[in-house]
């Protein structure tokens, strides 16, 4: 997977490039607006992350140009101000998604994840990890044999957690994807929540699946055996 | 650029041309009624002297009368010197004369006047006249119709009208100058206060924003404008204060997370350790920074909900809906600590339905937070009237009235230790105020006996959409 990114700030630049290229994404990095558009003109990306304000041509005339070539490739744009009107001509211009800086690098990795995987192949219908296994059709879970009860927000949950397995999930994703909450609160909640997942899905068995992943967030992990 | 003109000059021209286009109307009609009243006396004064004329002929019926007809007119006209008389006979023969210098050559060989009154000038003098047959009595022969012509010098008339006319111009000309002068002397003089405020004004600045402008002698016009603008600099200075607070709480709040992370990262760097102590102090950064982020965003938000930038669609929000969806949001939590929650009632309201999620979300959180194991919590939601109620009411401490009215403060904890178990920077319920106030509602908070009860009252249909 191939990933685009234009930013001028040197050192955001140069940790994104860094925290995506260990993730696993072949990064390209441009540091003004006229190099990225270049680039994304040029090149073959799978995915470009955009600031907005950026040297020579800001990030709006990358973004236009680049949808008026006909790519359509995800967009995910950068803003350091949290206002409507940059959100609401972004999407009009054609982003997908957009981030308000600063922002956690766990949250940017996982939205863009999302992005790539979506349009992409068909969701299979049982999700399984080592022993583990979620039956989307029949909403049972099963962990070595074991049926085991969930409530309906610990099924969601699991099955976002199994969806993206591999991947740190932020919290605030997890609110926003479970609960729709799409704001921080300032409880514990999304702790407590996994912790209460773990007591039915982990606690009783080996190995444990869910980790928590300090200051980024949790992951589902099948051990690699060895 | 032209400047406009003055509010002074505008109002003395104003006055100079009221006063002018007055008395130039004034003196066009009184010109007219004296002109019109010269006319009705000249008509007069001929008909006075036809009707004497007249009665010298209808006593000429013998001859002997008749030879002394001439004499007796003579007599009669002594001392007019401003009166002409022609009489002639039917064939048209002067037959007598009176001052008949005063009558043109044309009308002197016999040219007839109009029908009523004409005038005429000659050698600089004007004239008016009028001609009249009479019929003499019988036995008088052939000479049984005589021809009177009277023609009256009017040139003194004329000389008084013009006389007049240019006196009128000259008062005109003197009330125009003076009415301007009156004009420009009311108008400085009663600007004289704006001056004043205008001059005061021009001496604040930023750390004089407590001054305010002085009306006491103002007349009501500059007082309403001084009312205005004093209305304004509170409005500004509360601002401003608001801003200078602002400022002074982000630094105070700040101070405590950046000394915390200088002082981990220092000691970590003091001496070489580990990968996973290194791991560990990374972590534990990262959480710090995010708590910082998140109070920074928070603080925006606020800011942003004060100055009406919020986004606003408007929507209409099934308050029951929302807050049930937070229920179950805040079920793994609540149960954990033996919390129950509870909703009852529901009503609408338009506004925006993740912001309003958001001030429900504090709202509840907090009551969590406060409310001791096995107690309960209840969401009540009800039409009341124009407006529309959430209230979540919970068991636990009851905060004391001064408390109570600092809580939706931003930074307010309830108690100052608050923060070192990880719940917030007490930004909550400022949130909560903030977004329900862009909505157009009002916050109240009620605390007595163990039972404290937090609620927002919200319009239940603005008339508009709240913000910009």
């Amino acid at each position: 997977m191939k990933i685009l990114i234009v930013e001028d700030e040197p050192k955001t630049g140069d940790y994104l490039r860094q925290g995506l290229a260990e993730a696993g994404f072949v990064v390209d990095l441009a540091r003004d607006g006229l190099d990225g558009l270049h680039l994304a003109l040029d090149g073959d990306y799978d995915l470009m992350v955009l600031d907005v304000m950026l040297p020579s041509l800001d990030g709006w005339g990358v973004l236009q140009t680049v949808r008026r070539s006909g790519r359509d490739m995800p967009v995910l744009f950068l803003t350091a101000r949290d206002q409507v009107e940059d959100r609401v001509r972004g999407l009009e211009l054609g982003a997908d998604d957009y981030l308000v800086k600063p922002f956690a690098f766990s949250e940017l990795l996982a939205r863009v994840r999302t992005l790539l995987r979506r349009g992409k192949a068909k969701e299979p219908e049982i999700y399984s990890a080592g022993d583990l296994e979620l039956d989307l059709l029949r909403r049972r879970v099963t962990r070595a044999g074991v049926k085991i009860d969930l409530t309906s927000k610990e099924f969601a949950l699991l099955e976002l957690l199994l969806r993206r397995q591999g991947e740190v999930l932020p919290r605030s994703l997890i609110a926003s994807q479970v609960w729709d909450m799409n704001f921080d609160s300032d409880t514990n909640v999304i702790e407590v929540a996994v912790r209460r997942l773990r007591a039915k899905v982990d606690d009783p068995f080996e190995p444990k699946l869910i980790r928590t992943v300090r200051g980024m967030g949790y992951v589902l992990e099948a051990p690699q055996p060895r | 650029m032209k400047r406009p003109l003055s509010l002074t000059a505008r109002l003395a021209l104003l006055f100079a041309a009221m006063t002018a286009s007055l008395l130039i109307v004034v003196g066009v009609v009184l010109g007219r009624a004296v002109e019109a009243h010269f006319v009705e006396l000249d008509n007069h004064e001929l008909l006075g002297k036809f009707a004497l004329i007249e009665n010298h002929l209808l006593t000429s019926a013998t001859p002997e009368a008749r030879d002394t007809l001439g004499q007796r007119l003579d007599d009669a006209f002594v001392g007019h010197d401003m009166v002409g008389v022609l009489l002639r006979d039917a064939e048209g023969s002067v037959i007598y004369a009176v001052h008949p210098s005063l009558f043109n050559a044309s009308q002197l060989a016999g040219q007839r006047l109009p029908e009523g009154i004409a005038s005429w000038e000659k050698d600089g003098r004007d004239y008016v006249g009028r001609e009249r047959t009479f019929t003499l009595p019988s036995g008088a022969g052939d000479a049984s119709r005589v021809t009177a012509l009277v023609g009256l010098d009017i040139t003194h008339h004329a000389q008084f009208l013009d006389a007049t006319r240019r006196g009128l111009w000259l008062g005109i000309s003197v009330a125009a100058a003076v009415a301007a002068m009156l004009g420009w002397w009311a108008a400085h003089h009663g600007l004289a206060p704006l001056r004043r405020v205008t001059a005061t004004a021009g001496a604040l600045s930023a750390a004089r924003l407590g001054e305010r402008l002085d009306d006491t002698d103002a007349p009501a016009e500059v007082h309403e404008l001084v009312e205005a603008l004093n209305g304004m600099l509170d409005r500004l200075e509360s601002a401003f204060q608001r801003l200078s607070d602002f400022s002074a709480d982000i630094a105070h709040e700040l101070r405590t997370p950046v000394s915390n992370l200088m002082t981990q990262t220092a000691v970590c760097l003091s001496h070489p350790r580990s990968a996973e102590e290194y791991r560990d102090v990374l972590a534990s950064n990262l959480e710090e920074y995010e708590r910082i982020a998140r109070m920074v965003g928070d603080m925006l938000f606020i800011a942003k909900a004060e100055n009406g930038r919020l986004p606003h669609p408007d929507e209409t929000v099934e308050l029951a809906a929302e807050a049930r969806a937070l229920v179950e949001f805040y079920e793994a939590l609540a149960e954990e600590r033996g919390v129950k929650m509870d909703v009852g009632g529901n009503a609408r309201v338009r506004g925006d339905g993740l912001m309003l999620r958001r001030a429900i979300s504090n709202l509840l959180s907090n009551a969590i937070r406060h409310t001791p194991a096995d107690g309960t919590i209840e969401i009540t939601i009800a039409d009341e009237g124009p407006q529309v109620a959430l209230r979540v009411r919970n068991h636990g401490d009851t905060i004391s009235p001064d408390q109570l009215s600092r809580v939706f403060e931003r930074f307010h904890r309830a108690s100052p230790d608050r923060q070192r178990h990880g719940e917030g920077a007490g930004l909550g319920l400022a949130i909560t105020r903030a977004i329900v106030e862009a909505h157009g509602g009002t916050m109240t908070a009620e605390s007595a006996d163990g039972v404290t009860t937090f609620g927002m009252l919200l319009p239940r249909a603005p008339a508009q959409p709240f913000g910009r």
